[in-house]
C-alpha cells in the first residue's frame, strides 16, 4: 500500500498540477495574510476607539435616574483575531446593538433605554461589487475542493484508459488496498502544498507586531486544520468515486466539475434564497415602525389621564409603571422581531446543510469566531449584560432606604451618587465549549459525508471491469 | 471542405456525453434560478407600491409646506435577474427636501425585511453563465487540437489542401454552434419563465437589452472557447492542456475577481479627505447658521425663539441637524407646523412670513454651495476606488463580461445614478414649485391654522429607466473589448498553429 502511495506521490509531484497548485496557494494565502494584516489593527482599533467612548459616558454619570434612563448606550461586538479564517459575512452584519444615550423628548418619562436591534445593513451604502474575501474558508471551500478534484479525476479513470490499472491488479494486491493507497498517496500530495501556504500565512501574520494570537487562537486554528483534512478526503472521495464510475477521463472531470459547481457555487446561495422565500416572512421594518408606534399610543392613551393629574405619590406610582410597560413592551417587540428574524435564517441554514461546502463553511466561521453563529452569541451576551444592568439598578436602588423605590421616576428613585466603577460593563466573550457543542451537528454531517463517499468510492472500485 | 470539417465537429461534440451532462445542468441551473429571482422580483416589487403608497400618505400628513415629507422611490428593475448589479443592495428610497441635495449616500431601504438574508449571496443568470459556459468552452476547446494530435488525425486532415486557418476556423464555428445550444435553450427557458410571471412585463427595449446580453454572452464564450484553443495549440498532449485549461478557468473565474476585491479593500476610505470635506461643508453651514442669527438681531419683531415656541398652541417643530461624517451629510432641517396661534401672536406674522421667506432662499443657496464641496469629495473617496476595482477586473475577461451586461440592463453604478439624477432634478422642480407658488413667504409654510396645505398640485415624481441607446454606449466600450480580445486571440492562435509541427 505504501508503494502504491510513493508512486502516486512521486507521480503528482513532477506534475505540472502539483506546480500550479503550490503557486496558486501560495499566492492566495499570502493575500489573504497581508489582508489581514492591513484590515485587522484597523478594525480592533475602530472596535476599541467606540467601546471608549461607550464606557466613558457610561462612567461619567452618577445619578441613578439618569443611568437607567440612558442605559449602556450601544454594546458593540468585538471583532475576531480569526477573521481572516472566515470572514462570515461580518460586514454585512451589524457590529452593534442597544441603543443610543441619546434621549430623545423633553417629557423626562419617554424613551428609557431599551435593546434596540439594527434593521439595516451597514452594506446599505457600499457601491463597490460583490465581495467574496479571499479568506481560508474560499481558499478552501472553493479552490482547495477544485484542486482535489483534479488530483483524483484521473487517477482510476486515467489508469484504465493507459492500461496500468491492469497491471497493478494483476498483483497479487486486494483492490481495497489500491484504493487506499490512491487516496493517501493524493492527500499527501495536496496537504504538502497546503500545509506549506498555511505555514507561510501564520508566520506573516504572527510575526506582526499588530496581531497577538493567543494560545486559544492557535489551539482554534489547529482544530481548523483537522477540518480542512477532513474537507479535503471528502472531494478526494468523491473524485475517486467518479473515477472508479466512469470509463473516460474527460468525462470524469466533466462530471466532478458539474458536481463541484452544484455544491459549491450554487447550493449555498440559492438553496437559502428558496427556503426563506417560502419560509414565514418576518414583519419588515416598516411593519415593525408602524407597530411599535401603535403599542406606544394604545398605552399612552390607556395611562394618558392619570399621568400628569397631580404630584401625589399615587400618580408617580403610575408615571414608573408607565415608564416600566413601555420600556417591556417596546422590548418585547424588538425581540420578537429578532426571533422571526433568526428563525427565518437558522431554516434557511438547515436546509443549505445539504451541500458539504456549507457545513464546512459554517464550521469554519464557528471556529474562526465570525459569522451568523458567532452574532448569536454576541447578541446572547448583550441580552445578558441588559439584564444585568438592570438588576443593578433594582438593586442599588433598593440599598438606599430614603429611596421610594419608583424607577422610571426621578423623584422616585435613589438620589444618592452612584460611584460608576460599579456600574457593569459589557464584555463580549468567546467560548469555545459553546462553539464545540453548536458545531457537534455540523461535524457529524461533515463525517458521513466523507463516510459515504469513501464507502461509495471504495464500492464502486471494487465491482469496477477492467 | 470547410462545411465537412464544420459537420464533423458539430458531431464530434454534440453526441457526447459531457455535452448532455453539460446541457442538462446549465438547464437546471438557470431555470431553479430564475425561479428564485422572479419571486425575488415580485417581492421587491411589491414592497415599491406599498412603500409608494406609504409615502403619499406621508406626504399628506403635513400640514404646512415645512414639514411635509416628500420621499421617493426607486422601482427595482425587472431585468435584474440577469446581472443583479447593484439594484438590490443599494438603497431605494430618498427624501427630497429643498434644503439638501440629495445623492446616493442618504438612501434609505424601503421594505428591508430580513437583514440576515444578506448572508445568503443570491447569484444571478449572468453569474451563472460566466462560470458554466465559460468551463463548457474550455472543456469543448481543450483538446481540439491536441486531441487530434495526438490521435493523429490531425496531419490526415492536413493532407488535404486546406489551409490552417480554415481548420481553426471550423473548430471554433463547429463548437460555438455547439455551445450555443445549452445557452439559448436556457435563455429561452428564462424568456418563457419571464413572460409567465405577472408582475413583470417586458417593453421591446428589453428585449433589445436581452439581445445585448446575448452578444456579449457569445463575445465572452468565444473568449474562453480561444483560450481553451490556444492552450490546446501549445500544450500538444491532452492531459497537459486539461490541467492548464482547468487552472486558467478556476483562476480567471474564481480567484482573480476575489483577489482585486480583497486587495483593493487595503485603501481605506482616505480619512483626511473625509475630514477636511466635512470641515469645509460644516462651514458653510455654520455661516448660514450665524447669518441666521443675524437676521434674528435685525428684526427686533420677530421675538426671541427661533423655533416661535412661542406662538403656538398646539403642534409642532422640527429643528435639528442630521449629521453623518462618514457620508459627509450635514445640513439643517428647520420645520414649523402650527396648529393653532395664539391671538396676541397675529402682528408677528408678517414678521415670521419674511423671516422664512429670508431663510428659504438662504437654505436652498447653502444646500447647493454645500453640494458643490460633497460632490467632489465624495466621487474621490467612494466612486474613485470602486472604478480603480472595476478596471482591475477587466483584467479578467470575466470582469468585462459582467460590466458588459450591467451596462446593458442598468444595474451597474452609472445606471443607478440616472436615478438620483432624476431626483435632484425633481427637487429643482419641487423648488421651482415653490417659488412659483411663493411658499417660502406664505402662510401656510408654518400654519396650519387656516387650513392645511393642499399637496395635490405638487409636481409628480416618475423615474423612467434610461433609453437602450444610451445603455448601448454604456456597454460598448466592454463589448468592443470583449470583441478585440477575440481578435487578438485568433491571432496569436494562428501564428502559434501555422508554425508548429505536425
Amino acid at each position: 500500500m505504501w508503494h502504491i502511495a510513493k508512486r502516486e506521490l512521486y507521480d503528482n509531484l513532477n506534475s505540472l498540477r502539483f506546480a500550479l497548485t503550490m503557486v496558486l496557494l501560495l499566492g492566495l494565502m499570502l493575500t489573504n495574510a497581508l489582508v489581514h494584516l492591513q484590515e485587522h489593527p484597523a478594525q480592533i482599533k475602530k472596535y476599541r476607539a467606540s467601546v471608549a467612548v461607550a464606557l466613558n459616558a457610561l462612567r461619567s454619570r452618577t445619578d441613578l435616574y439618569d443611568i437607567a434612563q440612558r442605559g449602556p448606550g450601544l454594546l458593540y461586538k468585538k471583532p475576531s483575531a480569526l477573521g481572516f479564517c472566515a470572514e462570515g459575512g461580518d460586514t454585512l452584519l451589524p457590529d452593534a446593538v442597544g441603543r443610543n444615550d441619546t434621549v430623545w423628548e423633553d417629557g423626562e418619562l419617554k424613551s428609557f433605554w431599551t435593546m434596540k436591534y439594527p434593521s439595516t445593513t451597514p452594506d446599505l451604502k457600499n457601491i463597490r461589487s460583490d465581495i467574496t474575501k479571499v479568506d481560508w474558508a474560499f481558499i478552501i471551500g472553493s479552490v482547495l475542493s477544485l484542486i482535489a478534484l483534479l488530483f483524483t479525476f484521473d487517477s482510476i479513470s486515467g489508469e484504465r484508459e493507459r492500461g496500468t490499472l491492469r497491471l497493478i491488479l494483476a498483483n497479487s494486491i486486494p483492490r481495497h488496498t489500491v484504493l487506499t493507497g490512491k487516496f493517501l498517496g493524493a492527500l499527501i500530495s495536496i496537504t504538502i502544498p497546503f500545509t506549506l501556504a498555511v505555514l507561510m500565512n501564520l508566520l506573516v501574520i504572527s510575526m506582526s507586531s499588530a496581531i497577538r494570537l493567543d494560545a486559544e487562537a492557535w489551539g482554534r486554528l489547529s482544530i481548523i486544520f483537522f477540518l480542512v483534512l477532513v474537507y479535503m478526503c471528502l472531494f478526494l472521495a468523491l473524485g475517486l468515486l467518479v473515477s472508479a464510475r466512469v470509463r473516460q477521463s474527460a468525462v470524469s472531470l466533466v462530471i466532478l466539475l458539474l458536481t463541484w459547481i452544484v455544491f459549491v457555487v450554487f447550493m449555498p446561495s440559492v438553496l437559502p434564497s428558496i427556503v426563506s422565500g417560502f419560509s414565514p416572512a418576518p414583519m419588515t421594518a416598516d411593519e415593525f415602525q408602524e407597530r411599535i408606534v401603535q403599542l406606544d399610543r394604545e398605552l399612552l392613551s390607556k395611562y394618558d389621564n392619570r399621568l400628569w393629574a397631580d404630584e401625589t405619590l399615587k400618580t408617580k406610582q403610575v408615571r414608573s409603571e408607565y415608564v416600566t410597560r413601555d420600556a417591556e413592551i417596546q422590548e418585547r417587540l424588538n425581540e420578537k422581531h429578532l426571533t422571526q428574524q433568526i428563525d427565518q435564517v437558522q431554516r434557511a441554514r438547515t436546509v443549505s446543510r445539504v451541500s458539504p461546502v456549507t457545513i464546512f463553511q459554517h464550521l469554519l466561521e464557528l471556529f474562526a469566531g465570525t459569522g451568523f453563529e458567532r452574532h448569536l452569541q454576541f447578541l446572547e451576551n448583550a441580552q445578558r449584560y441588559a439584564r444585568e444592568y438592570r438588576e443593578f439598578v433594582i438593586d442599588t436602588d433598593n440599598t438606599d432606604p430614603e429611596s421610594l423605590h419608583l424607577i422610571g421616576v426621578r423623584e422616585g428613585m435613589s438620589q444618592k451618587p452612584v460611584s460608576p466603577e460599579a456600574v457593569p460593563i459589557f464584555e463580549d466573550t468567546f467560548s469555545l465549549s459553546r462553539d464545540f457543542n453548536a458545531a457537534a451537528v455540523d461535524l457529524l454531517l461533515l463525517m458521513l459525508f466523507v463516510i459515504v463517499l469513501l464507502s461509495g468510492a471504495y464500492l464502486a472500485f471494487v465491482h469496477v471491469e477492467v | 471542405m470547410m462545411a465537412t470539417l464544420i459537420r464533423r465537429e458539430l458531431l464530434d461534440n454534440l453526441m457526447t456525453f459531457r455535452f448532455a451532462a453539460a446541457v442538462f445542468i446549465m438547464l437546471l441551473l438557470v431555470v431553479a434560478n430564475t425561479a428564485v429571482q422572479i419571486k425575488d422580483y415580485e417581492r421587491r416589487l411589491a414592497s415599491y407600491n406599498t412603500a409608494v403608497k406609504t409615502h403619499q400618505r406621508q406626504l399628506q400628513e403635513g400640514k404646512t409646506y415645512s414639514v411635509g415629507k416628500l420621499s421617493v422611490d426607486r422601482p427595482p428593475n425587472p431585468l435584474s435577474l440577469f446581472n443583479i448589479g447593484l439594484d438590490k443592495r443599494l438603497g431605494n428610497a430618498i427624501r427630497v427636501y429643498h434644503g439638501f441635495v440629495p445623492t446616493l449616500w442618504d438612501t434609505e431601504m424601503h421594505g428591508s425585511d430580513n437583514i440576515f438574508l444578506n448572508l445568503f449571496t443570491s447569484i444571478d443568470l449572468v453569474f451563472i453563465f460566466e462560470l458554466v459556459l465559460s468551463f463548457l468552452a474550455l472543456i469543448f476547446a481543450y483538446d481540439a487540437i491536441a486531441g487530434e494530435h495526438e490521435r493523429g488525425t490531425l496531419r490526415l486532415t492536413l493532407t488535404h489542401p486546406v489551409g490552417r486557418g480554415y481548420i481553426l476556423l471550423a473548430k471554433y464555428i463547429g463548437a460555438m454552434l455547439c455551445l450555443l445550444v445549452p445557452f439559448l435553450m436556457s435563455l429561452l427557458l428564462t424568456v418563457i419563465l419571464l413572460t409567465t410571471s405577472t408582475a413583470i412585463s417586458l417593453r421591446f427595449s428589453d428585449f433589445l437589452r436581452v439581445g445585448g446580453i446575448v452578444f456579449s454572452s457569445v463575445a465572452y464564450l468565444s473568449v474562453f472557447y480561444f483560450i481553451g484553443l490556444l492552450i490546446s495549440v501549445i500544450a500538444r498532449r491532452t492531459s497537459t492542456a486539461l490541467m492548464l485549461a482547468m487552472f486558467v478557468w478556476g483562476f480567471l473565474v474564481l480567484v482573480y475577481p476575489s483577489m482585486v476585491r480583497t486587495v483593493i479593500n487595503l485603501q481605506e476610505s482616505p480619512q483626511t479627505r473625509t475630514a477636511s470635506a466635512f470641515n469645509e461643508i460644516k462651514q458653510i453651514w455654520e455661516e448660514f447658521d450665524r447669518e441666521r442669527k443675524q437676521f434674528f438681531t435685525n428684526n427686533p419683531g420677530l421675538g426671541k425663539d427661533m423655533s416661535f415656541l412661542g406662538i403656538m398652541r398646539g403642534g409642532d417643530t422640527v429643528e435639528h441637524i442630521e449629521e453623518d461624517s462618514s457620508i459627509l451629510q450635514y445640513y439643517y432641517r428647520i420645520g414649523l407646523c402650527v396648529e393653532k396661534l395664539k391671538e396676541k401672536s397675529e402682528p408677528q406674522v408678517p414678521h415670521i412670513q419674511n423671516y422664512y421667506r429670508f431663510l428659504g432662499l438662504q437654505t436652498i443657496s447653502t444646500a447647493e454651495r454645500a453640494w458643490l464641496v460633497r460632490e467632489r469629495a465624495l466621487e474621490d473617496i467612494f466612486v474613485q476606488p470602486a472604478n480603480i476595482e472595476r478596471i482591475l477586473l477587466k483584467l479578467s475577461p470575466v470582469g468585462v463580461y459582467d460590466a458588459a451586461t450591467q451596462a446593458w440592463i442598468g444595474t451597474d453604478l452609472d445606471g443607478i445614478r440616472d436615478f438620483f439624477t432624476k431626483v435632484r432634478q425633481y427637487r429643482q422642480a419641487v423648488i421651482d414649485y415653490f417659488y412659483d407658488k411663493e411658499v417660502f413667504g406664505s402662510r401656510k409654510w408654518f400654519s396650519a391654522d387656516k387650513g392645511a396645505v393642499d399637496w395635490s398640485t405638487l409636481p409628480q415624481f416618475s423615474f423612467q429607466r434610461s433609453n437602450v441607446v444610451i445603455n448601448a454606449k454604456r456597454a460598448l466600450p466592454d463589448v468592443c473589448l470583449l470583441l478585440m480580445i477575440n481578435v487578438a486571440l485568433f491571432i496569436i492562435i494562428f501564428l502559434v498553429f501555422v508554425k508548429s509541427e505536425v
